[in-house]
């Protein structure tokens, strides 16, 4: 399983504070919130987060918003047992890190050295950065993912040996 | 065999030599005070316009949340002093960001920025600001300046009825002693139902240049547009990045962002920006170099050397004089930690190699340059250092002198 630097994502816990009305287009029929509010509501439930960097227009974007998000048994698994957030890695919307700087989405992303989209990261109920995905991931992939955050696998064995069994 | 070896080392050397022999930086001058807990400075104005020369005085401008929120100031190092003046606050409201500046004459700047979702204006002179005018009609940000002795113009984005606008005018003395929007007029007419983003603003005898972000293909392209002068319209959009497509049925073309533009000689414009062509590397740093004031450009060129050319880089901001003189820098982590790096042209019309002054190298994160070229190639250089990514920040100037 990837290490995340704890460091870098600690400052999930976000306050937007000047959203531009339109964003860079997460998948339809997903209630994809932008990062503040989710990691408000994500805390708030104790529900797992699934944290999408995106790009506007970008090819493997659409490409997954055309042949994976539109699985109906991914969409009802996200949307049900996940938070769910997206950051556009070239805006100038505005959110406030939890060590009180503001910055923006962009910067946010550079910081945490996003280089590709989509990339996504994966949360314990705990607000705690599990793994990163970047790239086209499967139908079955993202559903492997789910599985091992929502059963609590996680909390018991690395998402590689996950993967692995049979 | 050997000789080959040898050879080749040799031109390692010269190569290397002729890119650090553009100038000579000597140490390095604090901005606004030391770092200190809590506090960030930004530099992510429209254009990374945050340093501007007029006559015998450097000016910087920035903002950051020592008040306890965000506000930009300004500080001003005259030639001959040792240090910047301690900061002044240019901003009020609740909140400010983003903020440009532009040299006028006599050791004068126009500053610009958002405050509040409007952009405003001022002027500064002695030291001393003038009122604070509001600039835009309507919701408005992404503020970029340029000037042209003593004329300076803005540019910005606006949004009225859900549709975006890019605004430009010149800016005028207004009876406050302030400055003034004068003849505002949209690059587009009809705007767009898209956004647009972070305008740049350049000018010349030839005219202005504004080239942006702009999302009405379904993914981002860097359009690009020119206008004779403050009084005519603007020529319709055309791209100004090269893109490829046709990977598969969704590709829409690389990823493209940040653009920013400067005047060099007479009538000519350097723009460089971010960009994603180079596949799964992240952004590389793409120029075009444009005749005739920007009412035409060559090709894409890009800007970084073959050294970290697998990383990403990011932030790139850009100068240019009367004498013909232009760079690029940026930032980018190719040794760990961000440092900043620069490239020009050499003496063979071709971007130098890569370029990091060791006074903005080295350890801890040295990120968002912003640069300015005095009328005989001096090169100052701005920007925000931090020990680690979520530290606290400090800002760092430092003059380059050029190398005969």
């Amino acid at each position: 399983m990837p290490k995340l630097r704890f460091t870098r994502w600690a400052s999930i816990l976000l306050l937007l504070l000047a959203a531009e009305g339109l964003r860079a287009a997460p998948p339809e029929d997903y209630r994809f919130l932008s990062l503040t509010e989710a990691a408000e509501q994500a805390g708030e439930a104790g529900k797992p987060m699934l944290l999408y960097f995106g790009r506007y227009g970008c090819t493997t974007c659409r490409k997954m918003h055309a042949e994976v998000f539109t699985d109906p048994g991914l969409r009802e698994r996200l949307n049900r047992d996940f938070v769910l957030a997206y950051v556009d890695t070239e805006s100038g919307n505005r959110i406030r890190l939890a060590n009180g700087e503001r910055t923006t989405e962009m910067q946010y992303a550079t910081r945490n050295r996003i280089f590709g989209t989509p990339t996504f990261v994966f949360f314990s109920p705990q607000q705690k950065p599990l793994f990163k995905k970047a790239g086209f991931q499967s139908i079955e992939q993202m559903k492997q993912y789910a599985e091992y955050i929502v059963e609590g696998h996680y909390e018991g064995m690395p998402l590689a040996d996950f993967l692995a069994k049979p | 065999m050997r000789a080959a070896l040898v050879l080749l080392l040799l031109g390692a050397l010269v190569g290397e030599a002729a890119a650090s022999a553009l100038w000579q930086f000597e140490g390095r001058l604090g901005v606004g005070g030391e770092a200190a807990d809590g506090v960030y400075h930004h530099l992510d104005g429209a254009g990374r316009k945050h340093l501007a020369i007029s006559a015998q005085t450097v000016a910087a401008v920035w903002e950051d949340n020592r008040s306890g929120d965000p506000q930009v100031y300004v500080a001003l190092k005259r030639h001959g002093q040792v240090d910047f003046s301690p900061p002044l606050q240019v901003s009020g409201g609740s909140e400010a960001y983003e903020p440009v500046i532009a040299a006028l004459g006599g050791n004068r700047f126009a500053l610009a920025w958002e405050q509040d979702g409007a952009v405003h204006a001022r002027l500064l002179q002695d030291g001393s600001l003038s009122p604070s005018s509001r600039l835009s009609a309507a919701a408005a940000s992404h503020v970029s300046l340029a000037s042209l002795g003593e004329r300076a113009y803005a540019a910005w984005r606006e949004r009225r009825d859900g549709t975006w606008f890019l605004q430009v005018a010149e800016l005028r003395p207004s009876d406050s002693g302030g400055l003034a929007a004068d003849g505002v007029k949209s690059v587009e007419a009809e705007g767009t139902r898209t956004p647009v983003q972070f305008p740049s603003l350049a000018v010349n005898e030839a005219g202005l240049c504004i080239a942006w972000e702009d999302r009405r293909a379904g993914h981002t392209r860097l359009l690009v547009s020119h206008s004779a002068d403050a009084a005519s319209a603007f020529d319709p959009p055309r791209h100004l990045n090269e893109f490829f497509s046709n990977r598969n049925e969704y590709d829409k073309g690389s990823g493209v962002t940040r653009v920013s533009l400067a005047s060099f000689g007479a009538d000519e414009i350097v723009a460089a920006w971010m960009d994603k062509r180079r596949g799964g590397s992240g952004y590389g740093i793409f120029a075009a170099l444009g005749a005739e004031g920007g009412a035409m450009f060559g090709p894409n060129e890009k800007v970084h050397g073959e050294p970290g050319d697998t990383e990403p880089h990011y932030n790139p901001a850009t100068a240019g004089n009367p004498a013909g003189h232009f760079v690029v820098a940026w930032d980018d982590f190719r040794h760990g930690d961000s440092d900043v790096w620069l490239s020009a042209y050499n003496d063979d019309l071709e971007w130098s190699e890569d370029f990091s002054p060791e006074v903005a190298s080295g350890a801890g994160e040295q990120t968002h340059p912003a640069v300015a070229l005095d009328p005989a190639g001096g090169l100052h250089l701005l920007w925000i250092e931090r020990a680690r990514p979520d530290a606290p920040s400090r800002l760092w100037y430092s003059y380059g002198a050029p190398r005969p």
